[in-house]
């Protein structure tokens, strides 16, 4: 029951001419949001058109119809980053979300609180600390060189010989495991809050209750926490889902061109493409641009009626 | 037997579960602090400093070319963290006032952005275009308009009893006065929670500087550290300290305001979250 809507105001049923009066400075109020929306959310949507021209730093756009997407469309370079793009977001949303909910249980079987709420605070931390913070923590921590904690730590468990180390963040075996592990150090803690809001939110009656029916702490879990859950992790998996095509900042601050293979993904790629090379072609990346973005609104759309379907409202 | 008293195997397994988890987040964090204070590098498992000192500190607060980023990261921080605060405290407002003319269209020209987006080229090319390219606007104003925050905000208003407003209504109280004597002062916790979200968001961007910002004087330190650590960026002229040990003070010096600040806000931090996602 949303009280506002039904609130009778002053307004309510006077004429629209007398409704804007008395609302007159709500619209001075809307004006910077209105303006800001403008100028950097729907001016660039403009922008899209570029996709069909030829338009280079220098010069005047020259139109060239489907031109670039036949060229994005045949070339390697952005289908591996395509691909790479789908196969490293959706199997890190699927790491990230078993994790959280794993340590989620586990937390919530902790009973003394100091220990819990210390243990919370510590794994909330990394998700504050910047994407260029974590990629310069662990490329110092996994530095091949003698000041690199995990090489010399194999060195001294005798697993490598001097001389062997690995390059794990330039090495295409190594890449993606470490990149998931670091995923995981960042956002699994914090991914766990929305789930301990659930945990919280079931009544201890319905645990005592099984417990006076002899169910031991496993089938509490199996029968009354588990479902409890189901909705939550739907929700949560849902609404990622729609973003997962805009990964950038992690990707960018992590990867290196002996690893392109294995870690471009599309907005990399067109980062690249329009500032790395010598005369960027705008049209171009545009183009790319465009196709993620309808591809990405189509996912937004089809994760909205899916949650419509599973919750009962939309995500947007 | 109730749950409330044995210490079972599970509850043995958990808290070891536990402690391995708190080292795997800690560990990397402290090794990189330990080796912030060593002159020395080849560190290796060193997990306290050989040769002990706070010169590479020394070093980046009296260097200019590292405090300047540094000083641009507290600028942009502040200024964006209140105008991003001002900007969305009025847009939720206007979106709580059912009985607005043109509330729906508000609401409906918001959450388009949420849907679609012109993507990252195009967006550059406005901000060419609007001659934003190589100022420190250009990282401000897109940010301090998030569409989440305001939602985020609209969420918390709307968690304020309707009676309150209609009482202050019916003594007499314009919409205007309403926000400033009953809503904003009811809505500290808000204020705070999303204050923290944009604070963070401005201290660790990064994405904007790489975009929009090539003019090295006007850095933040996460350009900087980031140029530090790929070996780009020279600062170190002393002979006296390893550039490894230099990176690493800088990481520490990264994440330090936040730090520092953490211990004492992490509730509002979840608080926020919760409010966003939860709400039905």
């Amino acid at each position: 029951m949303s009280k506002q809507k039904s609130t009778p105001t002053r307004t309510s049923g006077k004429s629209i001419g007398v409704r804007i009066y008395y609302y007159r400075w709500f619209y001075v109020m809307a004006l910077p949001v209105l303006v800001l929306v403008t100028l950097f959310n729907y001016l660039p949507m403009l922008g899209i058109r570029y996709a069909f021209y030829d338009y280079k730093p220098i010069g005047t756009p020259a139109f060239v119809g489907f031109k670039h997407f036949q060229t994005l469309f045949s070339r390697d370079a952005f289908w591996t980053a395509f691909f790479n793009t789908l196969q490293i977001s959706v199997f890190k949303l699927l790491l990230t979300t078993l994790l959280a909910v794993v340590v989620s249980l586990m937390l919530n079987e902790m009973r003394n609180i100091l220990a819990k709420k210390t243990f919370q605070t510590i794994i909330y931390l990394p998700h504050f600390l910047s994407w260029v913070v974590a990629a310069s923590v662990f490329s110092l921590i996994l530095s091949p060189s003698d000041s690199g904690l995990v090489n010399a730590f194999l060195k001294q468990i005798g697993v490598l010989e001097a001389g062997q180390e690995i390059y794990f963040l330039a090495s295409k075996q190594w890449w993606r495991l470490m990149y998931y592990i670091i995923d995981v150090w960042k956002d699994t803690g914090w991914g766990t809050i929305l789930y301990l809001a659930t945990l919280a939110g079931i009544s201890p009656d319905l645990y005592e209750a099984a417990e006076m029916d002899g169910a031991n702490r496993w089938q509490q879990l199996r029968f009354i926490t588990l479902p409890a859950l189901y909705n939550t992790i739907i929700t949560v998996l849902i609404l990622n889902l729609a973003k997962v095509l805009n990964l950038f900042e992690p990707v960018f601050v992590l990867y290196n061109e002996a690893v392109y293979d294995v870690a471009d993904v599309l907005q990399t790629y067109i980062y690249r493409q329009t500032f790395g090379v010598g005369v960027p072609n705008y049209g171009y990346t545009t183009a790319v641009g465009l196709f993620k973005s309808l591809v990405a609104c189509m996912l937004v759309l089809a994760c909205n009626w899916a949650s419509k379907k599973v919750r009962g409202r939309g995500i947007v | 037997m109730g749950r409330e008293k044995k210490f079972t195997l599970g509850d043995f397994f958990i808290y070891f579960a536990f402690v391995l988890i708190a080292l795997f987040i800690l560990l990397p964090i402290y090794k990189v602090l330990v080796d912030s204070l060593d002159l020395k590098s080849g560190y290796g498992m060193r997990l306290w400093p050989e040769s002990f000192s706070f010169l590479g500190y020394k070093i980046i607060l009296t260097t200019k070319s590292l405090y300047q980023p540094f000083l641009i990261s507290v600028l942009v921080t502040g200024v964006g963290t209140l105008m991003g605060l001002a900007i969305v405290t009025l847009g939720a407002y206007v979106l709580i006032q059912w009985d607005m003319p043109g509330r729906n269209f508000f609401s409906y020209f918001l959450l388009f952005t949420m849907i679609f987006e012109g993507g990252m080229i195009p967006t550059y090319l406005v901000m060419r275009q609007l001659k934003l390219i190589n100022t420190l606007w250009a990282v401000i104003l897109p940010m301090s308009m998030s569409v989440y925050n305001l939602v985020l905000m609209r969420n918390f208003f709307e968690g304020i009893p309707g009676s309150l407003l209609e009482a202050a209504q019916i003594d007499g109280c314009s919409p205007i006065g309403i926000f400033f004597k009953v809503v904003l002062p009811l809505s500290k916790a808000a204020l705070a929670s999303i204050g923290l979200m944009f604070g963070v968001a401005f201290w660790n961007n990064y994405t904007n500087f790489k975009l929009y910002i090539s003019n090295r004087d006007l850095y933040n330190f996460q350009m900087k550290l980031r140029d530090m650590m790929q070996g780009s960026d020279m600062v170190n002229t002393s002979e006296a300290i390893a550039t490894n040990t230099l990176n690493n003070a800088a990481v520490i010096v990264a994440i330090l305001p936040f730090m520092i600040i953490y211990p004492f806000c992490q509730n509002y931090f979840v608080q926020g979250v919760n409010v966003g996602a939860v709400k039905e």
